[in-house]
């Protein structure tokens, strides 16, 4: 039986600001889900704490709700237990470059074979909206009338410094294209990040979907680092799309000497094991 | 005390003090001994001064007396700092060029008629035709002359240790004999008439508690090991990296202790079996994903490796202070369990045990180890019998449904059975998020229920020694082992092991209290925290204490002394 959409929503009230840039994200990872044939049983959602995070609710699937700034390393650990499974680590830019930025550095240097998708809305929102490192530095934020004081991090740049094999940028007004994105991100065999420039209404009402549309261009799919660099920097338009891939690079598993011929995923494997032949070296 | 005798390595850190003493144990057990190694060692590669002791016996040894009756060094420094610990009538033997006593050192040596043996080793190992780094084994062999044991055996051991490394066999074997025959003082007599253990203990193993642990999750279906390095638990990590070929185990060194703890819980929750090992600084960087899974209702294992000190504390040394972490990190109030081992043979048992606590109960389990256990090398006879893997796994219709045990059913997901959501905002048996004060109370009373339940299950405290004892000694851990040494020469004393701490089954101790035997709390740190636990369950206080908090063991010496006074 083909999946539905319908497999995927919840009867959960939804607890978002009316124009939050999640529904339309949340539309496209259902639309995603349905367009891979994936039924729910299927894929884990690990969720971040966050806006982003109260968005488990709204949708169905082998869902965990940890804690901030935790979801990637909880989504590897499930990863590695089943690889069968299609894993999402779902996450803001307050978690994911502020908490846990360790995690996302190592994922990438991992290659773990998950998808990491960022919602940024370029601030801490559930906390009343504080500033983060996507902020623009000059526009005042929650206790900081003058704006922060620190500089800011650019989520493409920083993902392709880490030779990545897979980073994609999407915007939130536009599901259709952020689902294409999202299906390629989850076939990739490696590990895929995919950003998603998110409207924010409340705490961010000056990047609205005007300011957004004067500057979102669509990007082709660059065949070297530097020139995937030199897109995500440039100064005048936010370039969405696949921005980089590289097909070559195995995943974590297979790169695992002792793993990478083994049929079964570690949950089948749990049974007695005899010792018998490992305590030659401890005689 | 009878029956004993003890040999101390010693040298810089970075000499091959550790081969050395592993080469020995090994080669009097398989003489027919029983035997119990230490080791002590600074945070350094290069320099200081590390000692490995081996004792050896005729009967079950488990812990080292503080005086040792040779002592081999390669250093000076190590010289000066283990010479006062010989014995009367004791030997040393060192490879120091133009070493000089101190005055002091001196007179030591000849108010208890202490044999000095110098031998320069490099040049016997160049008469030899062999590098200098083989004059190590010249030492051990002199040893082995001195205790006139067999060189066959020593030398099998040692051809078995090195044959796959790329060293001169030949020229090892001529350093071997030219130390077995070199000079012995005139008339020198070692006394040692400790009888052979009956029955083949040769084909025994020799084992920490950090091997024991690893051999346990292996046995117990564990198939994911994340850690991240921290004495003295880092070992395990080698020893399951070493086997991870044969037992296809995945063995990953996390970024983090963080990470290391949250690839366990996102493991388990897959439903796949899962560890972590760390020390305490490594544990407190745990504590969130402890809470996070105490909410969840996700199996965790944590192996807490105790060291001493807070901070950075005294990184290579042992001792048992971070019991009330484990029993208290972690924000909110969840259950947990908290268990302890003391050697070899209950750190296999023990491992096993917690994962089926971890997975029935669905909680955060904690064994704690010791320095003094995780690195000390025990001789463990047989492995015992594997312990059932019991998981608990059952299909429900909700993940958090409300029991009278406290125990929800817990699914493996996988495609084709119903999802869920596991939620670490307060939830609705299904798992959705509320606030509403009823199903707080409700939801926070089923997880605690879990603690009730579990004791039940629970076995009680071990009982060793004679019934008819006057003094029983109460504690966890590696005490255990030095009162069982003191024990065979004093039937007064027994001991109560307490392996499951948490949730606490008290009643022995009041029951023992009844009896009109006197208790004495015994830990290897300075607050009792142990004796703090019994106190706020039951409200018994123990009035006698014997705590230590130096960053050393228990030695014999330390319980004979108190037993005194
Ligand atoms: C350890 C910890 N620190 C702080 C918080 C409080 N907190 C909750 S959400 C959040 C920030 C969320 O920002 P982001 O990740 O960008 O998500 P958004 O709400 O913007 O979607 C913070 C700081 C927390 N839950 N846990
Ligand atoms: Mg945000």
């Amino acid at each position: 039986m083909a999946v539905k959409i319908e497999d995927y929503n919840t009867n959960i009230k939804n607890t978002w600001c009316p124009g939050c840039g999640n529904f339309s994200i949340h539309m496209a990872l259902k639309q995603a889900f349905v367009e891979l044939n994936l039924t729910p049983s299927e894929i884990v959602i690990t969720f971040d704490i966050g806006c982003n995070g109260n968005g488990v609710d709204d949708i169905e699937g082998n869902r965990f709700k940890g804690l901030h700034g935790r979801s990637v390393p909880l989504a590897i650990g499930a990863h590695l237990a089943n690889s069968k499974m299609k894993v999402i680590a779902d996450i803001g830019d307050g978690g994911c470059l502020h908490e846990g930025v360790d995690h996302l550095i190592h994922a990438i240097r991992s290659n773990y074979d998950i998808t990491i998708l960022i919602h940024n809305n370029q601030n801490f929102a559930l906390t009343t909206g504080q500033a983060t490192s996507t902020t623009k530095e000059e526009k005042p934020m929650y206790a900081f009338p003058d704006g922060k004081a620190e500089g800011s991090i650019n989520i493409g740049e920083l993902v392709l410094s880490l030779n990545p094999t897979f980073f994609a940028r999407g915007y939130s007004n536009d599901p259709k294209q952020l689902t294409e994105i999202l299906k390629q991100g989850m076939n990739h065999k490696g590990c895929s990040v995919i950003e998603v420039m998110q409207i924010c209404p409340t705490y961010n009402p000056q990047s609205n979907h005007d300011w957004f549309k004067e500057r979102i261009a669509q990007s082709a799919i660059k065949s070297t680092i530097s020139e995937a660099v030199a897109t995500v920097k440039d100064t005048e338009k936010i370039y969405t799309g696949i921005i980089y891939q590289n097909r070559n690079r195995p995943d974590f598993l297979n790169n695992l000497e002792n793993r990478k011929s083994k049929k079964t995923e570690l949950v089948d494997e749990v049974k007695q094991v005899d010792i018998k032949s490992l305590l030659s070296s401890f005689k | 005390m009878k029956n004993r005798f003890a040999i101390k390595f010693a040298g810089q850190s970075g000499q091959g003090v550790n081969t050395l003493g592993e080469l020995l144990a090994k080669s009097i057990k398989n003489s027919g001994y029983q035997t119990f190694a230490y080791r002590e060692y600074p945070s350094i590669i290069k320099g200081g001064y590390a000692s490995y002791q081996i004792d050896f016996s005729n009967t079950e040894i488990l812990a080292s007396t503080k005086q040792f009756n040779i002592l081999v060094s390669l250093a000076s420094e190590a010289l000066h700092k283990y010479i006062f610990g010989l014995n009367k009538g004791g030997i040393v033997v060192h490879s120091v060029n133009d070493f000089d006593f101190t005055q002091e050192e001196i007179e030591y040596i000849k108010e208890n008629k202490i044999e000095v043996v110098y031998i320069d080793i490099e040049a016997i190992a160049e008469e030899n035709k062999a590098p200098k780094i083989m004059g190590n084994v010249i030492l051990l062999s002199y040893v082995w002359s001195l205790l006139a044991f067999d060189l066959r055996v020593l030398e099998k051991v040692v051809k078995d240790t090195f044959k796959n490394k790329n060293i001169d066999m030949e020229a090892e074997i001529r350093c071997l004999k030219a130390g077995y025959s070199y000079e012995k003082p005139k008339g020198y007599n070692l006394n040692i008439d400790i009888p052979k253990v009956k029955g083949n203990w040769s084909n025994s193993l020799l084992l920490t508690a950090n091997d024991a642990i690893s051999l346990g999750a292996i046995s117990a279906g564990c198939r994911a090991y994340y850690a991240y390095p921290m004495t003295p638990s880092t070992s395990i990590l080698q020893t399951l990296g070493k086997t991870y070929m044969k037992t296809g185990m995945l063995v990953k060194q996390a970024e983090s202790e963080i990470t290391a703890a949250q690839l366990v819980m996102g493991s388990m929750y897959m439903g796949t079996r899962a560890f972590t090992a760390t020390s305490g600084g490594g544990f407190d960087l745990m504590s969130e994903t402890i809470s996070c899974a105490g909410i969840t209702e996700t199996p965790l294992l944590i192996v807490l490796g105790q060291r001493s000190g807070p901070g950075t504390g005294v990184p290579t040394w042992t001792g048992a202070s971070d019991l009330n972490a484990a029993l208290y990190t972690g924000h909110g109030e969840f259950p947990r369990c908290v268990l302890s081992c003391s050697d070899a043979n209950d750190a296999y048992e023990l491992i096993q045990r917690a994962f089926n606590i971890a997975e029935k109960y669905q909680i955060p389990v904690i064994l704690l180890t010791e320095k003094q256990s995780a690195e000390s090398l025990f001789n463990v006879r047989d492995i015992p019998k594997a312990i059932k893997i019991e998981r608990s796994l059952k299909e429900g219709k909700e993940r958090y449904e409300i029991t009278e045990s406290g125990i929800s059913p817990r699914w493996i997901p996988s495609k084709g059975k119903p999802t869920y959501l596991v939620n670490s905002d307060e939830h609705t048996p299904d798992g959705v998020s509320t606030e509403e004060p009823a199903e707080i109370v409700r939801m926070s009373e089923k997880r605690m229920r879990k603690l009730l339940t579990l004791k039940e299950d629970l076995p009680e405290p071990i009982y060793w020694g004679s019934k008819d004892a006057k003094k029983v000694f109460v504690g966890f851990g590696t005490t255990k082992n030095t009162i069982l040494e003191v024990m065979k020469e004093n039937e007064d004393i027994a001991y109560l092991q307490y392996q499951y701490i948490y949730p606490l089954k008290f009643e022995k101790i009041l029951s023992l209290e009844e009896e009109g035997k006197s208790l004495i709390l015994i830990e290897n740190n300075q607050n009792g925290e142990f004796g703090q636990l019994v106190k706020k369950e039951s409200g018994y206080e123990f009035k006698e204490k014997l705590f230590k908090f130096d960053s050393r063991p228990f030695f014999v010496e330390d319980i004979l002394d108190f037993l005194k006074s």
